[in-house]
């Protein structure tokens, strides 16, 4: 505690990461080797379920009800372009190459997708038969995975924004290049 | 590959310019928060390049970007009765149906199971005896889906990939006096946007397509006949 802050610091001031447990968990590399690897993996897969087949990603956007749908460019862009922003980013986190900067994206693109997810869910509440609460409710996020039940999928997203951050505030020199340093 | 690109250049702790005499944002270097945001907009660069080239060249699953895949035709006012001529009445159905439930008044007409079925057993009546059908069930959903089942005799019209299925089924589709449309029901609506498609942009006369809003799902539980593979029957 009460060191200097690092210039690398996002927000160039205290970070989570100058609490002393977490600077010595940091120091291993451990947790972020794990993170990059659980996030880099999970977003590849994502990414590419949407790019071999981006309809029912288009279908799930236009079910989230938040972006316009006219002018009709703006939806279909966003369906082809996001699963590709989730696979490059992907392999960024696995190669090592622009690490936080993709970490800030899957950071971006969690902390954006969840609340959506969240209000879809709650949205179906009461719309079918056993869809009494929240956790009953099975959807289609358009998380490249089909129908979900939705509870599991946002302690998921909740997990992986936490991954994301801990890749996006790491000062660890270990294992921040290829997988293999 | 520059500086801010080397795997550990975005690293907080690659940089030593806190510690330095100048402090952590010195003239003539690029502080660390901006090589972060230009390798994500680098990234988001590339993503959209990929993207937009694979789009533009892969023969299948491609997305149409100026196409509306999700049309909707103006609302029709009937409540005013003023006896205006209106270009797109809603028909609730036959009269052999059942109860509709209440729908937008968005020109589209819409099938009960029962007039589904009863037009089902026309066609296969009609076919059985000339070779032909005025009446034709049009499935919109995807290829993997239609050839898992679908009703025998439906053609196959994927509504994301219409414009290119669209040419074959034309002379079909124009003969026919009933051209029903459906998808898996529930909250499928391809069928709607398919509906509207095909009177709007391919010219199929609106008041001779309907909607068949239950579904495949609604079909099967219903215990009518499915068929599979490419075949229609």
């Amino acid at each position: 505690m009460g060191r200097k802050p690092d210039a690398g610091d996002l927000w160039n001031g205290a970070s989570l990461m100058d609490i002393e447990p977490l600077r010595r968990l940091d120091a291993t590399g451990l947790p972020l080797l794990l993170a990059r690897i659980i996030v880099g993996f999970t977003f590849l897969y994502y990414g590419a379920e949407k790019i071999g087949d981006p309809v029912p990603f288009l279908k799930s956007l236009k079910g989230y009800e938040v972006l316009p749908l006219h002018p009709s460019w703006i939806i279909n862009s966003l369906a082809v372009i996001l699963p590709w922003i989730e696979v490059l980013c992907a392999a960024a986190l696995l190669s090592g190459i622009q690490l936080r900067s993709a970490a800030l994206l899957t950071t971006a693109m969690l902390a954006l997708f969840t609340p959506m997810v969240l209000k879809l869910g709650l949205s179906l509440v009461g719309t079918e038969v056993g869809f009494d609460g929240l956790c009953d409710v099975v959807a289609d996020c358009g998380c490249g995975s089909g129908k979900i039940p939705i509870c599991p999928k946002l302690a998921t997203n909740c997990g992986l924004l936490l991954l994301s951050l801990w890749i996006l505030l790491s000062r660890s020199t270990r294992f921040r290049g290829g997988l293999g340093g | 590959m520059s500086s801010a690109d080397s795997p550990d250049s975005d690293s907080p702790s690659a940089s030593s310019a806190a510690d330095s005499p100048s402090g952590p944002f010195r003239a003539g270097s690029r502080s660390p928060n901006a090589a972060l945001l230009s390798g994500a907009v680098t990234i988001l660069l590339v993503a959209v390049l990929v993207a937009l080239a694979s789009n533009s060249v892969r023969s299948s699953h491609a997305i149409d970007l100026g196409r509306d895949y999700f049309p909707k035709r103006p609302e029709v006012s009937t409540s005013n009765g003023s006896g205006d001529s209106d270009p797109t009445p809603v028909v609730t159905a036959t009269d052999t149906g059942d109860q509709i439930p209440p729908h937008p008044d968005d020109g589209i007409q819409r099938l009960s199971f029962d007039d589904a079925r009863d037009n089902f057993n026309s066609a296969e009546e009609e076919f059985e005896a000339t070779g032909e059908s005025i009446y034709v069930f049009v499935d919109a959903r995807s290829r993997e889906l239609y050839e898992e089942s679908h009703i025998p005799g439906a053609a196959w019209l994927y509504h994301y990939e219409s414009e290119e299925l669209i040419e074959d089924l034309r002379p079909e589709l124009e003969m026919a006096f009933f051209v029903i449309v459906y998808c898996n029901g529930g909250d499928c609506d391809d069928s709607i946007h398919l509906a509207t498609d095909l009177s709007s942009l391919y010219g199929i006369p609106t008041e001779n397509i309907y909607v068949y809003e239950g579904g495949l799902n609604q079909w099967v539980e219903n215990q009518m006949p499915v068929t599979s593979g490419t075949e229609r029957r």
